[in-house]
């Protein structure tokens, strides 16, 4: 397998980067970005999607930051995940991922941007060539969806990534920039159906750090994932439970679910209905099974649908083990 | 003999070299007696020899044998120094591309390489055309080509293939090739290769069975098999499904191939059986073989994925002979799932039955397998389903039905305990159950069923020695077994199992020329001391190359670094069969003895000469051979070589080795004939998590059974090393086939190898049963110690929470659903509302108990007694020992083709019976 050829450029700074995205966007030439490499390249090696431009952004050292609010989009996983000022959810989340040589190189931003999956999809080009190719990469040919056939409106890859739940239920802001400015918005208005637009980054625009509110620390909570290993596999479902206590009260209760659909998603009113009136175990076991009802999991990953939205319930309930006494 | 100085010698300045001349050869110049504690007692030294003697016990000197030796070329490997099949780099190299075919079965209707040929950088094209001969591991079964001509039978076989200045050009060359296909109906449903078919996937001629297609079918019945059901008071009834798996090694598969001027080409692969790569290159390439040098190179891993003859390998040597220059092919991992050759995806029926004395009255298997779109070992593999389970226990009537049928799929083949594992599994799981229903510990069940040592079985498989009963009995006392069996809580479990394997196939897979030895090897030795050793035997990770080195040193009293292994390349070595079917230490060590022997007795003699001394009084210590009475009256090893090269310069010698003749005459008699076989046993503890179905196996107490450890360090590395390559099959790993036919998952993240996470805690047991025939009592210990790991880990699972399991991989969704049966079953809705099993021993437990008691004395009178009785399977049913039950009763069959009663209602795999061969029909 070999990467297709591809004009790499390594700006020092954000500023020359986005003067290289300038030039670039004027040529009408497509760029990615890369950060750790560890899912763009495997995906390159594949022939997926790939760009005649890559830009990395290993120099940028502004991208770096890490501190109990801030976390630079360059950030190692590893580090992240070692760091005393992380939040433990995230240090939990961040240590989970994949293996510990993947964490070394993959980065922050590179793991919220992670590029969604399918076994239709994440193959070689001669496998996909012999399904006539999917919509997700269809090499120009209109192709349609392997898990939905018949349709080539909708991807319905899956995001499997595991840091965006527990940044979501942290309330957490991301930080975009672009030539053309910055913008700030809440995780959660981030992500963007479907499984081919997976965000609302614009070309040329990239995620530069997350801050987290002042009172991130006030919350605890829990990050579960199924994997059939402890190392290296994807999660094919992944619940994250932040809660905030007051005098033995729940006073927030946030949770996210990743592994299952085309974005990672926020149960919001799952969890405020539960919590206007918590009843400990029978609320939890409620909660759970409402959160396994609110997601829609294809077949398109090792495990199939069905066990993995039963084990939403499993996940879920895991999280909220020491909300079950109260 | 101490490897401490190790650089000794290294910048030595001039003049001050360690050596006394002519000192005694070596790094260490003084050389010592002979280790007291390691000479047998037979011939008078203190090693215990509780199994009896040993033909090889007076060879015996104290240097190598039985020691912990790091394998000899680990420190290539640790310093990155090791050459592997991809690490060969041939000047003005070409690199190879193959061309796939992207359909599961179609007839190539055209190939159009014209536009491919113009591309700049591109030297040399190949098509099916070029090379039409076919090939094949086995000689009854050839059906491969180079390349396809006119058909191509699953997605990724090979249509053409490119040689061009670089990779680049090479894969913009495939994509230029235009092949015209017609698609034909692709199957890749085993249980409907059974069935007639408008177009099979080979056409066998007149020795096609039906239009069907079956490669191979089966039929053995042997023993009272008419009322097995109606002796039986309990009987175990399973229909096992186990996913194809693929050996998983590390390196995939690379090849160089290079056409001297003289025209002679030279092969550069990493190969498990060169010589059988020898014979079909000549076979393809249409040329001698003495024109053929194949070159091992190091192997990163072979567990039976590397000993076919692989068509890439033809592709090299075509596309270097078209080119005129070297071409290099390495795969992408998803090639190597392409060329596959890994464990057969399979459906078996177990029938297990068990009558009021706790016997094994019956078995009958029935094993259909899955052999992808080519033979490969497929003939073997079908018998080794039903032949490999007569053993380790004594059983009153055998019924095996086996077929293997062609898919459009990878070619299944020769992996790790090839054969044995998947109907090992069904028949130690059936044990647990059986023993269940019997309301007996199964540990005893199975102590009060062996075989004894120097027995025949129900086919007549001939057991040497046999450590299984001390196997079972180290398991069960180092896991607390009796604390802990049916006693801890729900989701903890413990489960035993048992594994019988072939400690090197007893027939050569290439019989003709007839007669010829297994394995042969070489050794020279000139005035430096030092030995040189030639042998074919292909060194794959497993320490083939240290094995035989030891025994060399051991015979000749010398430090190992004294040995150099020659074993690369088929010009230099004497033929060996190759690394399969666990048959290198039993053969190749034996062989290496024999050659030693001879310079040993050389030495011997020339000593004689120098002292004067009683040749029958000489032993051979550290580099010295001397009076054993009188120490002081002895010549250096240097001295005695010296002497013995006067006149005729360096000491050469060669030793052989083949089989006994053994077995009986029955059609397919030969499969699973061995000169000895291995014997294990383990204890697995697993935790369940009941909500997930997530297994973890927790600890491994593992016992094995190698006859006598050469290299402990290797016997420990292969144990541990088969737990994690059968754990992967036990729970993760599967190829998977989705609705397209396509292979779901040809990569290393989902094709789920077990992690370091997954592997839990080996206890390594040896259990030296001292065979008779194996070199210095050895047998193998590479394969055979996978097959317990897979059902001790499914009965492990039944203690946790009473589920028997019937697929493997025992995947946590798998588990999950077969958990939420088990909860409707017992009417519970939380699985951790579930019962763990109990039990209570009924009376039998302790007629069996007392059956052990009594058969273990008699184990240990056989195995220590010079005139042993013939014992046949089928004297605990009353038969006489001595004499086959055949020749005793008529109701003791022996049959190898179904009735015609049977074929009224046959069992799956038994079905194929129902086809006609072509040569036996009149429409054909």
């Amino acid at each position: 397998m070999r990467t297709p050829p591809y004009s790499l450029h390594t700006p020092d700074s954000l500023d020359d980067a986005f003067a290289i995205v300038e030039g670039l966007l004027e040529a009408k030439e497509d760029f990615d970005w890369v950060a750790g490499g560890t899912d763009l390249l495997p995906n390159y090696k594949w022939h997926l999607n790939t760009k005649n431009h890559v830009i990395s952004l290993a120099n940028v050292a502004e991208l770096n930051t890490l501190n109990s609010t801030h976390i630079g989009a360059m950030v190692r996983l590893h580090d992240l995940s070692e760091s005393e000022d992380t939040h433990p959810l995230i240090r939990k989340a961040a240590a989970s991922v994949a293996s510990i040589l993947i964490r070394r190189s993959a980065t922050v931003g590179g793991n919220i941007c992670l590029d969604t999956r399918c076994f239709w999809f994440n193959q070689s080009e001669e496998w996909r060539e012999s399904i006539d190719w999917c919509y997700k990469c269809d090499c120009g040919t209109g192709a349609d969806c392997r898990v939905i056939p018949n349709q080539n409106t909708l991807c319905v890859a899956t995001y499997q990534a595991d840091l965006a739940p527990s940044l979501m239920c942290l309330d957490a802001k991301i930080h975009l920039a672009s030539p053309n400015g910055k913008r700030v918005m809440a995780m959660n208005e981030f992500f963007s159906l479907d499984g081919i637009t997976r965000n609302v980054l614009e070309p040329g625009e990239l995620v530069t750090h997350i801050t987290l509110p002042k009172n991130a620390s006030d919350f605890i909570g829990d990050y579960q994932k199924l994997t059939q290993r402890e190392s290296w596999d994807f999660p094919e479902a992944g619940i994250a439970a932040a809660w905030k206590l007051s005098g033995g009260i729940i006073e927030e209760l946030r949770i996210c679910s990743t592994g299952l659909e085309s974005i990672p998603r926020l149960h919001s009113d799952e969890a405020n209905t539960a919590i206007s009136n918590w009843n400990g175990e029978e609320s939890v076991e409620k909660l759970a099974e409402s959160v396994r009802k609110a997601i829609k999991p294809v077949n398109n990953t090792y495990f199939n649908p069905r066990y993995r939205r039963k084990m939403v319930k499993v996940l879920t309930r895991r999280c909220l083990k020491p909300l079950k006494n109260l | 003999m101490s490897d401490e100085k190790e650089m000794v010698g290294y910048r030595q300045q001039p003049g001050k070299l360690p050596f006394a001349r002519p000192g005694s050869g070596g790094k260490n110049q003084f050389s010592q007696l002979r280790d007291d504690e390691l000479i047998p007692e037979s011939q008078g030294g203190k090693k215990k020899q509780p199994w009896g003697d040993h033909r090889h016990d007076e060879l015996v000197t104290s240097s190598a044998i039985g020691k912990r030796t790091p394998l000899y070329d680990a420190k290539w490997k640790v310093t990155g120094q090791a050459k592997y099949g991809d690490d060969i780099r041939l000047s003005n190299e070409l690199i190879g591309k193959i061309l796939r075919s992207p359909h599961h079965f179609a007839r190539i209707k055209s190939i159009d390489t014209s536009a491919a040929e113009s591309l700049e950088g591109v030297v040399a094209i190949a098509t099916g055309a070029d090379a039409t001969a076919k090939f094949g591991v086995l000689p009854v079964t050839k059906d491969e080509h180079a390349l396809a001509v006119n058909l191509v039978r699953h997605m990724g076989d090979l249509v053409a293939c490119v040689a061009a200045e670089d990779e680049a050009t090479a894969l913009e060359a495939l994509k230029l090739i235009e092949v015209d296909y017609e698609i034909l109906d692709s199957n890749n449903d085993m249980a409907k290769g059974l069935e007639d078919s408008e177009n099979p996937i080979h056409d066998r001629g007149k020795y096609h069975i039906g239009e069907s297609n079956i490669q191979k079918r089966v039929f053995q019945e042997f023993g009272e098999v008419t009322n097995m059901e109606q002796k039986a008071v309990a009987s175990h009834k399973a229909n096992w499904h186990f996913q194809g798996v693929n050996h998983g090694f590390t390196e995939p598969h690379a090849v160089a191939a290079h056409w001297d001027p003289r025209g002679r080409l030279t092969i550069y692969t990493p190969q498990q059986v060169p010589h059988y790569l020898h014979r079909s290159l000549a076979d393809v390439l249409e040329i001698p073989m003495h024109q053929i040098n194949v070159y091992r190179t190091f192997v990163g891993g072979g567990f039976g994925g590397k000993s076919d003859p692989f068509p890439h390998e033809m592709c090299a040597a075509i596309l270097a002979r078209k080119s005129g220059r070297p071409v290099r092919i390495t795969f992408d991992r998803e090639e190597v799932f392409w060329i596959n050759r890994g464990r057969h995806p399979s459906k078996i029926e177990m029938n297990l039955h068990a009558d009021s004395q706790g016997r094994l009255c019956g078995v009958a298997t029935d094993a259909l397998i899955d052999g992808g779109s080519f033979a490969s070992f497929g003939h073997v593999t079908t018998y080794y389903n039903g032949v490999l389970h007569t053993a380790p226990y004594e059983i009153g009537g055998f019924h095996y039905t086996g077929a293997r049928v062609w898919t459009n799929k990878p070619a299944s083949g020769a992996m790790r305990g090839h054969g044995a594992v998947n109907s090992r599994c069904a028949v130690e799981v059936g044990l647990d159950d059986l023993s269940e229903q019997l309301a007996v510990d199964p540990m005893t069940f199975r102590l009060a069923n062996l075989l004894p040592p120097l027995s025949a079985t129900i086919t007549g498989f001939r057991i040497t020695s046999t450590g299984m009963r001390e196997c079972l009995e180290k398991v069960r006392a180092a896991s607390g077994w009796d604390e802990k069996f049916r006693k801890l809580p729900l989701g903890h479990g413990i489960g035993v199992g048992c594994g019988f394997f072939i400690s090197g196939s007893g027939l050569p897979i290439h019989w003709d020329p007839n007669k010829f030895p297994h394995a042969t090897v070489h050794l020279k030795i000139d005035m430096d001391g030092g030995v040189t050793v030639h042998t074919g035997a292909a060194e794959i990770g497993q320490g083939s190359d240290t094995v035989v080195a030891q025994s060399v040193a051991e015979v000749l009293g010398l430090p190992l670094d004294m040995i150099r292994i020659r074993s690369r390349e088929s010009d230099t070595s004497p033929v060996d069969l190759g690394s399969y079917s666990s048959r290198v230490t039993f053969m190749n060590a034996n062989a290496a003895i024999s050659a030693a022997m001879e310079i040993r007795e050389e030495l011997i003699e020339a000593t004689t000469e120098i002292t004067g001394a009683d040749k029958e009084k000489l032993v051979i210590g550290d580099r010295r051979i001397y009076d054993k009475t009188d120490p002081a009256v002895g010549v250096s090893y240097l001295e005695a070589l010296h002497k013995a090269q006067e006149e005729r310069g360096a000491l050469v010698a060669s030793g052989a080795y083949r089989t006994p003749p053994m077995g009986r005459a029955h059609k397919g008699a030969a499969a699973g004939l061995a000169p000895a076989y291995s014997f294990s046993a383990y204890v697995a503890e697993v935790k369940v998590d009941v909500e997930t179905g997530e297994t973890k196996v927790l600890n491994v107490w593992a016992a094995h059974d190698c006859g006598k450890a050469l290299n402990p360090l290797s016997v420990e590395g292969q144990i541990i090393g088969s737990c994690h390559m059968g754990l992967g099959q036990v729970l993760s790993e599967e190829m998977v086939y989705g609705r397209t036919g396509n292979l779901m998952n040809a990569n290393l993240l989902e094709y789920k190898i077990p992690t370091v996470h997954e592997m839990p805690n080996v206890f390594p047991i040896i259990v030296e049963s001292n065979d008779p025939e194996g070199p210095f009592g050895a047998k193998e210990a590479g394969e055979g110690p996978l097959l317990p790991i897979l059902p001790s880990v499914c009965n492990a699972v039944y203690d946790a929470i009473g589920l028997r399991v019937n697929e493997l991989p025992i995947t946590q969704d798998r588990m999950h659903q077969n958990i939420e049966k088990l909860c409707k079953e017992q009417g519970v809705s939380d699985p951790l509302e579930l019962t763990s099993p109990s039990i209570e021993y009924s009376q039998l437990q302790e007629i069996l108990a007392k059956r052990a008691e009594e058969h273990e004395k008699r184990d240990k009178e056989r195995r220590n007694s010079e005139n042993v009785e013939p014992y046949h399977n089928g004297a605990l049913f009353g038969y006489e020992a001595t004499i086959p039950p055949e020749e005793q009763s008529n109701e003791w069959e022996v049959s190898v083709t179904p009735s015609q009663e049977y074929l009224e209602n046959p069992r799956l795999a038994g079905s194929a019976w129902k086809h006609v061969e072509r040569r036996h029909r009149s429409d054909a």
